[in-house]
């Protein structure tokens, strides 16, 4: 079967567009000490370690970061008989009176970023939440937005987006294939 | 009816938890005389438990009672949705004491609200385990002969520690000083200090460099001085390096005790498993300083205490494991003969607040009872008025989170302000005739009728024409995007929603030739979130969302926040194939990442406007309309009078 492969990002765009997210991200925020980021594992949690010493840089202050799964939370996943059965923060972060950035690779349909939200709402009371993604493909089935996109991408449902990052897969690189 | 119950240590005075101490001494005697004959204790445990569990069962056999449990609370009818405040009235004609343990904050107490016979609480979620707390303060003083003038030290997990919590205010009363050495993100909670230095009478101040470096650094450390009597306490506040500080503590003063603590890993919500933990060993305690230092732990351990301690004689936590059982004898006895005699309670707040409309403020404690399962628990709260800056301040009497109050409402004239000192006698007087009102938003607070103080000129900015314009297109557009109109369910967030979400699927129905199912989301009810609305069928049942194309249907969106609300009742109930969001006004101003795949007209507006719908069905002999207008802050209404 003949795989089409088609390559969106090389190295330097990637690293281009998440600089620019890291600029979108200061200009959101009122104040960049009151920023949160909080990956959504795992390509999400390399993305806000990036984005977090980018905004560092700039900004020289350097927003704590939370790394979330949200695994517990999805609604296609089996739910869990005990309400108590959270364990989605893996690293959690303080979040009150705060701007909290949820920083995926790829948004989608939306519901991974909806779990996200109210995994966030269990550790407190934000001040604002916002969502970053590298990838929008669009396709939502929920009423979500991103605020910060990297790359807007309409694959088609049939077709799959990569997010390859070095920190897990030793190149950064976005590519779109069939599935 | 005053039945004595034992939910938090602040339940027991000075004197009656000497009078427990006294009966415990007297174990033996409790046990030949049997004073519990004939009594039945239930033990109730929604959470794994050894020690407390059998020492209270130990008790009561060894008091002649007799002991009625069930195995696993989770596979009894709470597993069939049964709620706490059931269990308890049934449980209450089975026995004449109930001991419960129960993850949710305030869940004992909420029990206690509805049984009939007294409650002692074996520790509900993190809040407090006095009976604990009475083993920890019995075996101190049989120790040390005292506790006023101890130094303590308690080590390691504060914040997710219940026993610590409820040691910590029998400390101070007791005038004991404390030095917390807390494990690094786990220092005692915000309210614990602040309860502490209400309701003991302590003054929380910085150190004076000098006093101190003993322990600690100046700016991480907090004394805690009673005002009255005098007695030297201190608070210290840990971060990192935690392990060094308690091996370099240096002479000056003296060390009673250490109290360490397990790391409360059921209660965290994340893995934090390579955080720093202090451990004691040892090495630790060969210093001259320490030698008579007792090293207590409420046990289980995990390796935070080397069991080459077990050997030292200061290792006195399996004495203090021991000590569990007369304690406990002690404390049914002393239950017993307090609710025979009709004796009244130590404290209990005069006056609460109680919220006079359906909607109130919610506790902030996403494990509060009052939250997890409201049908058991009315919201109630203290009455904190001059809280830091003036902040008016309520505290959940279940499970003591605070929370700062935002907004406030009058419920005769039905109209609302920001909260502000310069109003705070007036909130005084509303509060003692009942008319108080409090609002976590703005937008609680117009759902139910709430117009704001004061307002500037309203200007219209649709018409009836234009809503009933509005309306027809969102339809036009969701038929669009439809992909199987018998999966279609319009859901309207009551209330203005609902009706909107009504006139839409009227719209639907028209286009479609067929019946659209229509339901109504509650997001600051306590009772059914999700109900059918049409067809009006008594045996259609609850409303399956599954697999659904849900269109959800609001007024105006502002922040984002009642659709991100209405979304989490959705998923708690089903998954759906996809939610759709409709407005008629989408007004900006987002907090959440949430947005509207179908707006009758978007409206910039300044946050000190308010947009309002006014729909015939809502507000009679009046046309639909949408208006504008400024509202005046507070500091402009105090100006002008306000009432």
């Amino acid at each position: 079967m003949a795989q089409e492969k088609q390559i969106l990002f090389e190295r330097d765009e990637l690293v281009r567009t998440v600089n620019r997210m890291a600029h979108e991200i200061i200009e959101q925020t009122a104040s960049p000490s009151e920023l949160v980021l909080i990956g959504i594992r795992s390509r999400g949690v390399h993305l806000a370690r990036r984005l977090a010493r980018k905004v560092e840089e700039v900004a020289k202050t350097a927003p704590p970061v939370g790394v979330i799964d949200v695994t517990p939370y999805r609604d296609d996943r089996a739910r869990e008989q005990d309400p108590r059965a959270v364990g989605a923060f893996e690293i959690p972060v303080d979040v009150d009176e705060k701007t909290v950035v949820l920083i995926d690779d790829v948004i989608f349909r939306g519901r991974t970023i909806r779990a996200a939200m109210e995994a966030v709402a269990r550790l407190g009371q934000a001040k604002r939440i916002l969502v970053a993604a590298l990838v929008d493909r669009g396709a939502r089935e929920l009423p979500i937005r991103a605020d910060i996109v990297g790359k807007n991408i309409d694959a088609g449902a049939g077709r799959r987006v990569n997010v390859m990052l070095e920190e897990s897969d030793g190149v950064d690189q976005i590519t779109v294939s069939d599935w | 009816m005053s039945r004595r119950n034992l939910l938090s240590i602040a339940d027991l005075t000075n004197d009656e938890i000497e009078e427990i101490f006294e009966l415990a001494d007297a174990a033996e005697k409790l046990r030949a005389d049997k004073p519990a004959g004939g009594r039945i204790m239930a033990t109730l445990f929604y959470e794994p438990s050894t020690r407390t569990r059998l020492s209270f069962e130990s008790a009561m056999h060894r008091l002649g009672g007799s002991v009625i449990s069930c195995s696993d609370m989770k596979s009894s009818s709470t597993a069939k949705g049964e709620t706490v405040a059931d269990t308890a009235k049934v449980v209450s004609s089975y026995a004449d004491v109930l001991v419960v343990r129960h993850y949710w904050d305030g869940a004992v107490q909420a029990m206690a609200e509805h049984a009939g016979v007294p409650v002692i609480n074996a520790g509900d979620g993190s809040h407090e385990h006095p009976s604990q707390t009475l083993c920890d303060l019995y075996t101190l003083k049989r120790e040390k002969g005292r506790l006023k003038g101890l130094t303590v030290v308690i080590c390691g997990d504060l914040k997710n520690g219940r026993t610590i919590h409820s040691l910590v205010y029998a400390l101070a009363r007791f005038g004991a000083s404390v030095v917390t050495l807390a494990a690094n993100g786990m220092e005692l909670p915000q309210y614990v200090l602040e309860r502490l230095e209400r309701e003991y009478d302590y003054t929380l101040a910085p150190v004076a460099t000098g006093d101190l470096k003993a322990v600690v650094t100046e700016t991480d450390a907090l004394y805690l001085t009673p005002k009255q009597p005098h007695q030297l306490a201190l608070f210290t506040q840990l971060d990192p390096g935690l392990q060094t500080r308690l091996n370099t503590m240096v002479s000056g003063l003296r060390y009673d005790a250490f109290y360490m603590t397990r790391k409360q890993k059921e209660r965290m919500k994340e893995g934090a498993a390579g955080n720093s933990y202090p451990t004691i060993g040892s090495e630790f305690l060969r210093e001259q300083r320490f030698k008579n230092t007792v090293v207590m732990h409420p046990l289980p351990r995990v390796d935070e205490l080397s069991p080459e301690v077990d050997q030292d004689r200061r290792g006195i936590y399996f004495k203090q494991a021991a000590y569990g059982v007369p304690v406990r004898m002690a404390l049914l006895k002393f239950l017993f003969a307090q609710n025979e005699a009709k004796k009244a309670g130590a404290k209990k707040p005069a006056t609460w607040f109680e919220s006079p409309e359906p909607l109130g403020p919610q506790c902030a404690n996403p494990n509060c009872i009052t939250v997890t399962e409201p049908a058991s628990a009315r919201r109630k709260f203290d009455f904190l008025a001059g809280g830091p800056g003036g902040a008016l301040i309520l505290r959940c009497l279940y499970c003591d989170h605070r929370i700062k109050v935002q907004l406030v409402g009058h419920v005769k004239s039905k109209r609302y302000c920001a909260y502000d000192i310069a109003l705070s006698d007036t909130i005084k007087n509303w509060f003692t005739n009942k008319e108080l009102v409090i609002f976590d938003s703005i937008k609680a607070a117009e759902e139910i009728g709430y117009e704001p103080y004061k307002s500037g000129p309203q200007r219209n900015i649709m018409d009836q024409a234009a809503i009933e314009n509005a309306v027809r297109d969102i339809a036009r557009q969701i038929l669009g995007d439809c992909e199987d109109p018998d999966r279609l369910l319009v859901l309207g967030i009551r209330s203005k929603g609902s009706y909107l979400a009504q006139r839409i699927a009227a719209e639907l129905a028209a286009a479609q030739k067929r019946k659209i199912e229509i339901g109504e989301i509650e997001i600051y009810g306590s009772g059914d979130e999700i109900r059918r609305l049409s067809p009006a069928d008594p045996e259609a049942g609850p409303l399956n969302l599954k697999d659904r194309e849900i269109v959800l249907v609001d007024d105006v969106i502002y922040t984002g926040r009642t659709v991100k609300n209405a979304l989490d009742i959705i998923f708690r109930s089903a998954r759906p194939k996809s939610v759709r969001l409709a407005v008629l006004i989408d007004r900006g101003h987002r907090e959440v990442p949430v947005k509207p795949n179908y707006v009758g007209k978007h409206i910039p507006s300044s946050e000190r406007e308010r947009v309002r719908v006014k729909l015939r069905e809502a507000e009679h002999d009046e046309k639909d309309k949408v208006v504008i207008y400024s509202i005046i802050s507070p500091v402009e209404q105090q100006a002008r009078g306000l009432g």
